[in-house]
């Protein structure tokens, strides 16, 4: 290889790289939000995730293991502390089930319970159900950008369409140009801060970046906080059907 | 002459005569005032009860009552309207809704409602919401995502006119039916539960949110003589289920919608009742006792009327004429001033607003307004009449008794 051609193979690259960047400047926000909500959530997933449900005068820890499938499909399964070990949460689409084993009994949530809270945390159940609402309800927009750990992150504004049944004003996302969601905002229709989601701790958990730390708080109450904590997550290419029954929703229970 | 000297005899000590009679006019004016405030509450109870939704009649499917969910709607509204052209007297109103148990949330908060999907324009001659909203608009049938709802839940989700609500329901396909609405007006209503439990849209809106087609809950009728009676009410209902096939429909009049109502005027029938037995026993011993001094005193004159060869029966007719004197001038005093303290306060009403949570609970309205009822005057009067003179009886017999030889020997 003589120097000409070295020189010709920089210079190429160097526009190479000049292109892609410019490329990159501004992705479309609608599939930015789509792709990296696909890659937080993975084809198919098993995890095992520690929660804190943190209060001034109180905390408690529960391990809950998840089976995730599309957008569509998840089950959630409290394994500890002994007391709750059983519990069970389907979610197929806009519904949900509750199993306990005490009773026995595998309820579908009605409409009335869905702005509740998911098993006493900061979550709502709807926030579990109607995760997709993120994509299908919403106009996003970027308005900036910052650096995170030397990658280029997009603030997002998000709007709700005018007929979407959303109860926020606005939401806000950090996401990395690598697709790791670091922050979500709700905000409400005077757009006051209502909760935020943030995550931490972004490590290489089987094969992919992802963060380990999730944390939704409530803007009002410092002290008042849910905390999850991925101990291990596996990321698949699909998982049976089957796993996301009524029946099966009964059986890890047991 | 028994009159005349009935009339003499009564005012031969007036003092006396004045305290019994105070006691007859306090008595006779406490049953008519009292009894007055208690119609009063009694009938703002049920106006507020009819107009809050419920109307006079309503036509349901026939198992919605007792399982009010979107699937017992019914479907052939065209079939409901023609009975109702037929079968209504003239003056009645009536409208049709969809009503169902929904969630609404906002950002922060979330609250059990009723959604109600109405006819704008029907509905205002219906029900009290025509006339009801005090900031805002009313609903206008184009309307497409407007919705109104009480000044107590506008409070309660922190909100203001033209925030976003989101209702959840359960729609015909037993799925979660959600959707956005807007606050187009807020409503106030006499009672602060009825301002948090309804939020209205419109009856299409509602329809399509809930994938009814054109079905409906209910039609709610109201009549134009609001008589508490029933009888009109009655004789429509009839009419009405005469013409409805009764495999699907159910017609129910309020007395049969608001059985709680109807007990609650039942207890306050025989309250009224129980009132009037307390004040006449007060009033019993006051009359007896005062009739009794009276002819203890006149225990010679007694003596000397028997010694002359006056019957006792003529005795006892004397002393029970003297009570009716005072019973007839007690209760025509007692008449006047009771009405023209109910006319009095007729006019500003008492505010019972500084005891609103209590008065709340059993739906009384904020502001009472005293009603006169001919019947409860003239029962009134009645038992203080009758009763009165019923226990001058036992005076006038012991009067009667009195010997020459007693009487003598007394003074």
């Amino acid at each position: 290889m003589n120097k000409k051609s070295i020189v010709l193979l920089l210079l190429v690259s160097f526009f190479w790289a000049i292109a892609g960047h410019a490329g990159a400047a501004d992705p479309d926000p609608q599939s930015l939000v789509q792709e990296s909500f696909n890659y937080m959530r993975g084809k198919a997933s098993i995890s095992i995730t520690d929660m804190t449900i943190h209060r001034a005068d109180w905390e408690r820890v529960s391990t809950i293991k998840a089976w995730t499938l599309g957008e569509k499909n998840s089950l959630f399964l409290i394994t500890a502390p002994p007391k709750d070990s059983g519990n069970g949460t389907l979610k197929k689409g806009k519904e949900m089930w509750i199993y306990n084993p005490k009773i026995n009994r595998a309820i579908k949530l009605p409409p009335s319970m869905m702005s509740q809270a998911w098993q006493g945390s900061d979550f709502s159940n709807n926030d579990l159900a109607k995760s997709d609402t993120l994509i299908n309800d919403f106009r996003h927009s970027i308005e900036g950008t910052s650096s995170h750990d030397g990658k280029k992150v997009y603030h997002i504004k998000s709007i709700p369409k005018p007929e979407a049944p959303v109860v926020w004003g606005m939401l806000k996302l950090k996401i990395r140009e690598d697709l790791i969601l670091l922050s979500e905002e709700f905000y409400d229709e005077d757009l006051i801060l209502v909760k935020a989601l943030t995550t931490h701790e972004i490590r290489m958990t089987d094969g992919r970046l992802f963060p380990v730390k999730w944390k939704m708080q409530k803007a009002e109450a410092t002290d008042e906080y849910t905390l999850l904590e991925y101990r291990s997550i596996e990321f698949k290419e699909t998982l049976s059907k089957n796993l996301f029954s009524l029946s099966n929703l009964k059986n890890v229970g047991r | 002459m028994y009159f005349q000297l009935a009339w003499r005899n009564i005012w031969r000590n007036p003092r006396r005569t004045i305290v019994i009679l105070t006691a007859v006019i306090i008595g006779v004016w406490s049953m008519i005032f009292l009894g007055a405030l208690m119609r009063g509450m009694e009938v703002e109870m049920i106006r507020n009860s009819l107009k809050t939704l419920t109307g006079n009649i309503q036509i349901h499917e026939k198992n919605y009552r007792d399982d009010p969910v979107v699937e017992n709607s019914m479907t052939d509204p065209a079939l409901l309207k023609k009975a109702l052209k037929t079968s209504l007297p003239e003056g009645a109103n009536w409208a049709m809704r969809i009503r169902v148990s929904a969630m609404a949330s906002n950002a922060r908060h979330s609250s059990g409602v009723t959604l109600v999907g109405i006819d704008p324009a029907k509905e205002a001659r219906v029900s009290f919401i025509g006339k009801a909203v005090t900031s805002g608009r009313y609903l206008k049938t184009e309307d497409t995502n407007k919705i109104i709802v009480g000044q107590a839940l506008l409070d309660k989700f922190d909100a203001k006119i033209g925030h976003k609500i989101v209702l959840m329901t359960q729609d015909m396909g037993k799925e979660i039916a959600s959707k956005a609405f807007r606050i187009v007006g807020v409503f106030r209503a006499e009672m602060e539960a009825t301002e948090k439990e309804f939020v209205f849209a419109t009856l299409s809106q509602a329809q399509k949110m809930l994938k009814l087609k054109n079905s409906i809950s209910e039609v709610s009728i109201a009549l134009k003589e609001q008589n508490l009676d029933g009888r009109e009410e009655k004789t429509v209902s009839e009419n009405l289920s005469s013409i409805l096939p009764d495999t699907v429909y159910k017609v129910e009049t309020w007395q049969e919608l608001l059985p709680m109502m109807r007990e609650y005027l039942k207890l306050f029938d025989n309250f009224i009742y129980i009132w009037h037995f307390v004040v006449f026993i007060a009033m019993g011993f006051g009359i007896v006792n005062t009739t009794l001094m009276a002819i203890f005193e006149r225990m010679r004159e007694f003596g000397l009327l028997k010694a002359l060869g006056m019957k006792p029966l003529w005795i006892v007719r004397g002393v029970i004429t003297e009570s009716l004197f005072l019973l007839i001038l007690g209760i025509v005093a007692g008449n006047i001033t009771g009405i023209i303290s109910v006319m009095l306060i007729d006019r500003i009403g008492i505010d019972l607003s500084a005891l609103a949570a209590g008065v709340e609970m059993w739906g009384m309205p904020r502001i009472l307004y005293p009603e006169l009822w001919t019947v409860d005057v003239v029962v009134a009067n009645l038992v203080v009449l009758l009763l009165g003179l019923l226990v001058s009886i036992y005076p006038a017999v012991k009067a009667a008794r009195f010997t020459p030889v007693e009487a003598l020997v007394k003074i």
